[in-house]
């Protein structure tokens, strides 16, 4: 055996190997996609704009307590846009004055005398700013929830580097609707005082209320509104609260919290305080001892007990919680807050009992049509089809090895692309093989025609293969999920294709031909 | 074997023909889908949503549509869906303005009014995720292991609530309670609790999607986007190895074998979605990969004899190239048959694409590719200008 050929078939023997090596076994090496494990792919979008509303209220209300306690009591302002206020009732010979106030506490910020008003405008630098934080904690975010929720491997990242929303792809979940709610949910929780019934807890109408304050609500107060539940935890109607506008503390001074057993043996919310939440939170229930404090999440009164002693710094949420409840809760306590609201634009769950069914299917029209495509192959070349099932073969290990070497994503178009490939990828050989025949019909010797077959088959067999290259880059590009899984492996097979029916079929046919001194006839 | 050994067939002699035929085929072909009315867009491109689902009895469309109806989904679209023996229907529906996020609540509860009413429980075992499971036997525990440590039932608990939705996993739904009884993880007591506090429901959701307008809208112009500039890259690919005249042939012949492969998928009935995209991308792989098989016959011809006519050479190349060109076509119309009448429902309409692509494309590549790549030469060509 020469040189040439040792080396050859080492390099090709070690190709090999380290294929196997790096995909066996197979189910643990491979990563299935969700369409084939099955589980759960969102597509969602952070309301971006709430982010940078609500900083610009923030902003505004900061400007006018700077300018009343500079002087300028008879400031108002008036809410343009998500990004812009009008401040009037500012004499035009006091813009030194604003200019210090925006300089010192409004960086940020420009603004332009017209008339009467003042209009401020964000900078474009920092509403951008306040954006992409806004996705940012967002992110962080929904990336603690699941993770108490203990998915593994999930994927939580901003789609693209740019832009407003977010991927979450959960393997394995069973319960979609559970992982929606809790990733959506906002979670804003606040204390409030009770100005009505004093006590705490609630009444039937909103009417009452009302006359509570005959028909007019001081300005610091509001009306909410909470469930009533059975002992059973079911729904049976509606009660009202009137509150403090102002909350006493927000789920932002919560240092943690943890699901609990009350009293009564029911499931409660056990929280604790931050030693600044802790602080306000003792000055305010101090102060107010006798009167109802209202627990409200997202604007619902959750419940408004009685506050009965100074609370310090830790505390307990009751209300008609299921365990799960609880658990979720506690969650999205703990997690923090979103920074902005939350809307899904594709949701796509797949069970497992589906993906398994692809799979079994998939791989019977695999093994089929390769049986068939060996068959063919067999019957066209004789002897030579060997040298194509090899090839073939070879070509499905490198398959596999690729993708378990990179970590790519086995979906099932990406099956369908393996099976494409098997396909394809004897159109390697059959362009050499082809090519050979013409030269033993035009009386070359065996050696001569296998040498000008690869030779002159080259330059088609890299054209040919190039172009469906380029349309699985296209592919890729523009894919998600699935098809990019398509597009991965049909672009790892035809470089796999290259290598065999090039390098390897080469190698196989000089093997054979260096056995003897002369071959006379080959099996084509 | 040997097929096509030393052929002549004079395939440009016909070629004006072959161009009509093609061309009247396309009208044909287009024309009969705008009557038809309607490209069946999937609710990747135009939003909305879609629910599979498996029953224990074989699915009436009619009935699951009065259902729906009655829900408000006017415009649900039910299909049976799966082999005859799965029992599985999709169920799809468009997007209603205020429910952008999907509609599968809606479909759902408006299935489970219908078919579970006359459930013994609030627990289906055929909806419920194994974490609620293993929560509920946690509270009844049948095993008696809370009084040795609430984390080792825990644990106990979720083991067995894992192992039992497994049988669901692998079938899609539960109808017996005697499987669950074959679980070695699920004792005499579990079963017992299961019976009295969970039921079996009427069936299972095995997938749900749902897309948004806004990615429809998005998906629609990136699909398009994604194949017009696969087939700019063709031509400046071949252009680039070749010349322009080559490039303007297999553009020719692409174009064909989209337009005719859409039109007949259309026809079909078939749905446009994602993996539609998918398959019209290879198809363009395909469709020049044995287009450029021809031309690099042509080209290497035309370089050793250079006074014969382009035409002959044409005709000398394609009878070169005629067994490889079939054979090739030959394995992979195996195997994308094989895909398409073995491959399930998911893969079908993708293969289908490919089905006829290949032969679309295989008569392309022979019958208008060269033709075209010979129209270019002779009208911008050097004796053209001569």
């Amino acid at each position: 055996m020469s040189r040439s050929l040792v080396w050859r078939g080492s390099l090709i023997a070690i190709a090999v190997a380290v294929a196997l090596l790096s995909a066996y076994p197979l189910s643990e090496k491979i990563n299935y996609g969700l369409d084939l494990q099955g589980g759960i792919h969102l597509v969602l979008q952070v309301e971006v704009e709430d982010a940078v509303r609500s900083e610009t209220t923030k902003d505004m209300d900061r400007l006018v307590q700077e300018l009343r306690d500079a002087g300028l009591g008879s400031a108002s302002v008036e809410v343009t846009s998500s990004s812009g206020f009008d401040l009037r009732g500012v004499a035009s010979d006091r813009d030194d004055e604003v200019t210090r106030v925006v300089t010192e506490y409004l960086p940020g910020w420009g603004w332009s005398r017209r008339g009467e008003e003042i209009q401020f405008k964000m900078e474009i630098a920092n509403a951008a700013e306040i954006r992409k934080l806004a996705v940012v904690q967002a992110v962080e975010t929904i990336r603690n929830r699941v993770d108490e929720f203990g998915v593994a491997e999930p994927i939580i990242q901003r789609q693209g580097l740019e832009g407003d929303r977010i991927v979450v792809q959960l393997p394995g979940v069973d319960d979609p609707e559970r992982v929606k709610k809790l990733i959506k949910n906002t979670a804003f929780l606040e204390f409030r005082l009770v100005t009505f019934p004093l006590g705490g807890g609630g009444v039937g109408s909103r009417e009452e209320i009302m006359a509570q304050y005959s028909g007019q609500l001081p300005t610091n107060v509001e009306i909410l509104t909470g469930a009533i539940h059975d002992s059973q935890g079911a729904v049976i109607g509606q009660q009202y609260y009137a509150v403090e506008n102002r909350p006493v503390l927000t789920g932002r001074d919560l240092r943690t919290a943890r699901p609990g057993i009350g009293e009564f043996n029911q499931p409660v919310v056990n929280f604790y305080l931050t030693h600044e939440g802790g602080k306000l939170f003792a000055e305010a229930t101090g102060a107010n001892v006798g009167k109802g404090l209202a627990v409200v999440l997202d604007g619902r009164v959750v419940t408004a007990p009685n506050i009965r002693t100074r609370i310090a710094d830790s505390g307990i949420i009751e209300g008609s919680f299921t365990r799960q409840e609880v658990e979720d809760l506690s969650t999205v306590l703990r997690s923090g807050a979103l920074p902005a609201g939350i809307t899904y634009l594709e949701e796509r769950t797949v069970g497992p009992a589906l993906g398994q069914d692809s799979i079994e299917k998939g791989l019977r029209a695999g093994v089929i049509g390769m049986a068939l495509v060996v068959l063919t192959m067999f019957v066209v070349y004789k002897g030579t089809g060997i040298n194509a099932i090899v090839a073939l073969s070879l070509n499905i290990i490198l398959i596999f090895g690729a993708l378990a070497y990179f970590g790519a994503t086995l979906t099932l178009p990406g099956i369908a692309g393996i099976i494409l490939t098997i396909g394809m990828a004897v159109d390697a050989n059959v362009l050499v093989f082809e090519r050979i025949r013409e030269e033993l019909h035009h009386g070359r010797t065996v050696k001569s025609a296998v040498d000008a077959g690869f030779g002159k088959a080259l330059s088609s067999v890299m054209d040919a293969n190039i172009t469906t290259l380029i349309a699985a880059l296209f592919l890729f590009q523009f894919g998600t999920g699935p098809i990019r899984g398509f597009a991965v492996t049909l672009s790892i097979g035809i470089l796999a294709s290259l290598f065999t029916a090039i390098f390897v079929s080469r190698w196989i046919f000089d093997l054979i031909l260096s056995r003897r001194r002369r071959v006379e006839r080959l099996s084509i | 074997m040997e097929f096509f050994r030393d052929t002549h067939i004079d395939f440009m002699k016909y070629r004006k023909y072959f161009i009509v035929v093609s061309v009247v085929f396309i009208m044909v072909t287009l024309l009969a889908v705008f009557v038809h009315g309607h490209l069946n867009l999937g609710i990747d491109f135009v939003g909305g949503t879609q629910v599979t689902v498996k029953f224990h009895q074989p699915p009436v469309i009619d009935e699951l549509r009065e259902v729906m109806s009655k829900a408000g989904v006017e415009d649900a679209q039910i299909q049976s869906f799966g082999s005859a023996g799965e029992n599985e229907a999709l169920i799809r529906t468009s997007t209603v303005p205020d429910q952008e996020e999907g509609m599968q609540g809606v479909v759902l509860s408006a299935l489970d009014q219908r078919f579970n009413a006359g459930a013994t429980s609030d627990f289906d075992l055929n909806q419920r995720g194994s974490e609620v499971l293993s929560d509920l036997l946690f509270e009844h525990d049948p095993d008696q292991v809370r009084q040795q440590d609430e984390e080792v039932a825990h644990n106990h608990y979720d083991q067995v609530a894992e192992s039992v939705l497994d049988i669901r996993r692998l079938s899609g739904l539960f109808d017996s309670w005697e499987s669950l009884s074959e679980v070695s993880a699920v004792s005499a007591e579990t079963l017992t609790v299961l019976r009295q506090n969970t039921h079996m429901g009427e069936f299972a959701v095995l997938a749900v999607e749902s897309v948004g307008p806004q990615i429809g809208a998005e998906l629609r112009r990136k699909g398009v986007l994604a194949i017009i500039s696969s087939l700019i890259g063709m031509l400046i690919y071949i252009w680039f190895r070749f010349e322009l005249r080559y490039g303007f042939g297999a553009l020719v012949a692409v174009i064909h074998d989209v337009l005719i492969v859409l039109g007949l998928f259309a026809l079909a009935g078939f749905e446009f979605n994602l993996t539609t995209i998918a398959g019209l991308l290879t198809l363009v792989g395909y469709s020049v990969n044995d287009t450029v098989v021809v031309f690099d016959r042509v080209r290497e011809n035309l370089r050793r004899s250079r006074r014969e006519r382009l035409i002959d050479v044409m005709n000398k190349s394609l009878n070169q190239t005629l067994s490889r060109t079939v054979l090739t076509s030959g394995t992979t119309l195996l195997v994308v048959g094989s895909l398409m009448f073995l491959g399930g429902d998911v893969l079908r309409s993708f293969a289908f694409i490919l089905t006829l692509g290949v032969i679309v494309g295989t008569y392309s590549s022979i019958y208008i590719a060269s033709p075209f790549a010979l129209l270019w030469e002779q009208v911008f060509g050097r004796s053209a200008q001569q």
